[in-house]
């Protein structure tokens, strides 16, 4: 069970008042993401909301295994009552932890130490009632049909928005755009997550095997339309989904998942041509511009694959160090040699300014 | 929170400008307040868990993509990506007038709300004004070398500081002591009586070109002045690791240095240099999250301040002298905000018509090309070698301009993957993204390509100019855009002179020549990719950055100027204004360390003003 943490009141006030602090209850957050009428409209980056941070137990050091997660809610002229609770599973579903005011701000807060690499549903308790979170957009529907509020910590794997077929497909249409899937690429992948593996590097690294993607910059997309870009879900649910029928229409016997790269390929390239029927089998009622959607996955691809691993993808450092390994002397347009003791970390040293166990810096905590 | 306590200093904004002011008066034990809208971000020591606000993670500073809503803009819908210190355009934005006339928001590239302001985010580069800067229409009135664009009304519009570099010197020196910043003084155009300089750190590998091009050139070269320690700080209590051991590893060369926060103590933020080191003070008092919306007079006095807390409650606070320094544009905007509601505080601001007026930036811009070899570029701070050769009189005369510029590497640009995707190609804040994305062929092993062919391997060198003052060039109140408290957004008119176009493509070709001397040994003929200044947009490869200066330029005019030689609003007893905003003309160099000279000057003028 996670465990109360004391954060300061300058740590959550930090928080709030960017996002909470106004006075006009405009809609100006909202890209599309929220219906008209819904108040995180006017809340500025309402997705920050429970604050995940970094955890370190001041006494001992120790806690790199662990987010530090605030839950912040507004109780604007004690509206909700004088008391505000939250039940979740990361803690208890019985049983209640106060959140406490924040000197004598409108804002009520409570953290915890969760476990990385989770995910957790939770609700508020306030006047005896019980509700999602006002204030944190990502919701989840509980095997009853209940409604509850949604959080995950760092270096999350599992798929949160896309469902099954969409992750394949999507990890198909990622693995066309970054370098990891040609020969050369995929040879050097292998050997990079083998060699983590017999060095015994932290658990979460072999978390890469598990995925069908070793990079995981599908599963960085997945973390980031989950949370910080919701309002591009739609766009990867309705061009998957797209996607999906257009190779099916090509193909018409096949599980457009396991058809060969070659059809990506090509539906690939159809897609940088925006003419109405340039794709045959694309809705372009549904979807008219293919080629913005392209846009909009080269940009998660690329990030997706050298983001930081906190974020869900470049798993184990693999984009990075494929970065520091994988490019050319250009002197030789050739791969430098292994042994050069000049640069053992490769034209990229990620690692010196990173804390252990990921990095190797003895100064920064992270 | 207090209500309407009365302090004998409250400066708003906890930046260059307003920070040496908290620390010269807290030493004089006058009680001072600072009023931060932004957050107290922490380093690791200031941390009670030892863990910093700060981290070294790129989707810190680029942002997520978001959607401008603002109705009724020539850029509404499009996207834009904020870090987590800079406003959102939605609740907050500058408006610009595009030169088609419509208006657009936008994003400077060093605004930044917290404590410390601008200096939490910069590279740090650290150059003091040559001393003609100070002096610009002294020197161009009756020149027979000029250029003919910058004719006798142009001329006209230009002033001198009213002190010379002589008379800020002192303050120069006690900026770079108290800051904490490393460098070389030789071969420096503007001369020093002290050198305050801490010892500078090997430079990238990557650098050596542009050191070869200046050398071969005879741009004689030092090492860039940098806000980054390198050594123990005596004067803001800061320690640095044991980074010369061979074994131990640390230090400031991260990569992580220009656009982020640094979660230890080797950048030196107003706030970790100045007032870190006396917040337990009894004497000062600092209010993060507070957003100052307006002040009231009576008559030449600031009687109150109007705040909102970090939960939006109203309140007021009072001091005996109110020092405004949130940056130049929102400086301004306060202050045209506080006289709406007040003719009688218009008029005595802005009686001759000129708050707002001559709004500066930089002349920018410079080369970029690939060079041979590949380099760790993350082992950096920001910038390895600078030159004055273009701040010479020579040169000034020699080209027809009406004034000069530094001329410094980059370094950490592009050093880090996610910033090589969204800067390739991009020439400001609102291109990012743009040439990857479109860039539909990279993939694969074209993908490999493209990072065979860019990482680690660009290499830029940018020049900062004065630009030319013109009375038109101005901050306004939007009439109809709105922040999120439902005040007017400032509205930014600005235009280049043709002659600033012309300084900028005549510094942009000094910077070529260095790249094309230093990439080849010294023949001059390396192929260069781009070269230009900030006013060609999307033909530039300029890298990106932003001042804002002007805008309430002092002077001795009361007729000429908004405020006095000490910063004073002129027909006020008690307000000052110690941003950016105070320049007349705007410097060829960064402006940060000439605004905290400033500060400290003007704080070391109030300290014995009998004022307080």
């Amino acid at each position: 069970m996670s465990v109360v943490v004391n954060k300061d009141s300058v740590y959550v006030l930090n928080h709030c008042a960017r996002s909470l602090s106004r006075d006009n209850a405009d809609a100006r957050h909202n890209y599309g993401q929220f219906d008209a009428q819904d108040p995180r409209s006017s809340i500025a980056e309402c997705w920050r909301f429970p604050i995940i941070d970094s955890y370190r137990n001041p006494d001992d050091g120790s806690g790199q295994d662990l987010n530090l997660v605030t839950f912040v809610c507004v109780n604007r002229a004690a509206a909700l009552g004088d008391a505000v609770a939250v039940i979740g599973s990361f803690s208890s579903l019985i049983k209640p932890t106060p959140l406490q005011q924040v000197e004598d701000s409108d804002y009520w807060a409570v953290s915890f130490a969760v476990p990385k690499g989770q995910t957790h549903y939770y609700k508020f308790v306030a006047g005896g009632r019980v509700m999602p979170d006002p204030i944190n957009p990502q919701r989840v529907r509980r095997p009853d049909g209940s409604e509850w509020s949604r959080f995950f910590t760092e270096y999350c794997t599992d798929y949160l928005v896309l469902e099954g077929w969409e992750a394949r497909l999507l990890e198909r249409l990622t693995d066309h755009i970054l370098p990891f899937r040609t020969t050369e690429g995929q040879r050097w992948l292998d050997y990079y997550y083998q060699s983590l593996d017999k060095t015994g590097r932290e658990a979460q690294f072999s978390v890469a095997y598990r995925l069908d993607q070793p990079i995981g910059a599908a599963s960085f997309i997945d973390k980031l339309l989950a949370r910080r870009e919701q309002h591009r879900l739609i766009d990867y649910r309705i061009c998957l989904e797209l996607c999906y029928q257009v190779l099916q229409c090509w193909v018409p016997d096949k599980d457009p998942l396991t058809l060969p790269k070659e059809e990506y390929k090509a539906l690939y390239e159809l897609m940088t041509d925006d003419r109405p029927g340039a794709i045959a089998g694309w809705d372009y009622r549904r979807y008219s511009s293919p080629r913005f959607f392209l846009q909009l996955l080269r940009r998660h691809a690329f990030t997706g694959a050298f983001a930081h691993p906190k974020h869900g993808g470049n798993v184990g450092a693999a984009g990075w160090q494929f970065l520091a390994h994988n490019l050319t002397d250009p002197a030789t347009s050739r791969l430098p040699l292994q042994h050069a003791s000049k640069m053992p970390a490769g034209y990229f040293d990620w690692a010196r300014a990173l804390e252990p166990p990921l990095g190797r810096n003895r100064e920064y905590r992270g | 929170m207090a209500s309407a306590a009365e302090f004998d200093i409250v400066i708003i904004g906890s930046g260059g400008g307003g920070a040496p002011i908290a620390h010269t008066l807290v030493g004089a034990g006058k009680s001072v307040l600072v009023i931060e809208k932004g957050p107290l971000f922490r380093t690791q020591s200031d941390d009670p868990m030892g863990l910093s606000d700060y981290k070294r993670d790129e989707l810190i500073s680029d942002g997520p993509e978001k959607v401008l809503t603002v109705p009724g803009l020539t850029n509404t819908g499009a996207s834009f990506y904020t870090s987590h210190i800079e406003p959102d355009l939605n609740d907050e934005p500058h408006v610009y007038r595009d030169a088609d006339g419509g208006d657009y928001a936008t994003i400077e590239g060093y605004t930044c709300q917290c404590v410390g302001g601008g200096t939490q985010h910069y590279g740090g580069v650290s150059l003091r004004f040559a001393p003609l800067d100070f002096k610009l229409r002294s020197f161009n009135e009756g020149r027979r070398d000029l250029r003919q664009e910058v004719s006798a009304d142009v001329v006209a519009e230009m002033r001198d500081w009213p002190l010379d570099y002589g008379a800020m010197e002192p303050w120069y020196c006690k900026a770079e002591k108290l800051v904490g910043i490393n460098g070389t003084r030789q071969n420096q155009l503007k001369p020093a009586s002290e050198d305050n300089y801490q010892t500078p750190l090997d430079p990238n590998p990557i650098s050596k070109f542009a050191f070869d091009g200046m050398t071969a050139l005879k741009m004689a070269p030092y090492r860039t002045p940098q806000a980054v320690i390198t050594q123990d700080h005596a004067p803001s209590g800061r320690k640095v690791g044991a980074f010369a051991d061979p074994n131990f590893v640390g230090g400031p060369k991260t990569g992580y240095v220009n656009r982020y926060g640094d979660p230890l103590d080797y950048k030196s933020s107003a706030w970790i240099a100045l007032l870190r080191p006396i917040f337990h003070e009894p004497n000062l008092t600092l209010w993060p999250n507070t957003v100052v919306t307006h002040l009231e007079a009576d008559g030449p006095k600031v009687t109150k301040l109007h705040l909102r807390d970090a939960s939006g409650r109203g309140s007021t606070v009072s001091g005996k002298v109110v020092i405004v320094a949130c940056s130049a544009i929102e400086s301004v905007r306060l202050l045209m905000l506080s006289g709406e509601s007040d003719p009688a505080f218009a008029q005595r601001l802005n009686g001759n018509g000129l708050l707002g007026r001559y709004f500066l930036t930089h002349c920018f811009g410079g080369a970029s090309t690939i060079m041979p070899g590949r380099h760790d570029k993350s082992v950096t701070i920001d910038s390895d070698w600078a030159t004055d050769f273009c701040a010479s009189e020579k040169f000034i005369r020699d080209n027809g301009l009406w004034a000069g510029g530094a001329i410094y590497n980059n370094t950490s640009d592009q050093a880090l993957p996610i910033s090589l995707g969204r800067t390739h190609g991009a020439t400001d804040l609102d291109t990012l993204w743009h040439a990857f994305n479109n860039d539909f062929g990279a993939v694969g092993d074209k993908f490999l390509d493209f990072l065979n062919t860019q990482f680690g391997r660009r290499l830029s060198v940018s020049f900062m100019a004065n630009q030319l003052p013109q009375r038109d060039n101005r901050i306004e109140l939007h009439d109809r855009v709105r922040d999120k408290w439902g005040r007017r957004v400032a509205y930014i008119i600005k235009r280049w002179h043709a002659h600033d176009e012309y300084l900028m493509m005549t510094l942009a070709a000094k910077c070529r020549d260095i790249l094309a001397f230093g990439g080849d040994g010294g023949q001059g003929k390396y192929p260069v990719e781009g070269y230009g200044g900030v006013f060609m947009s999307e033909n530039s490869l300029a890298r990106i950055a932003n001042h804002i200066l002007g805008g309430a330029r002092f002077g001795t005019n009361p007729a000429d100027s908004v405020l006095d030689i000490n910063c004073r609003a002129w027909n006020f007893d008690n307000l000052y204004v110690t941003d950016g905003a105070f320049m007349p003309t705007s410097g060829g160099a960064n402006p940060t360390l000439t605004i905290q000279a400033n500060a400290f000057r003007v704080g070391d003028h109030l300290a014995t003003s009998g004022l307080v």
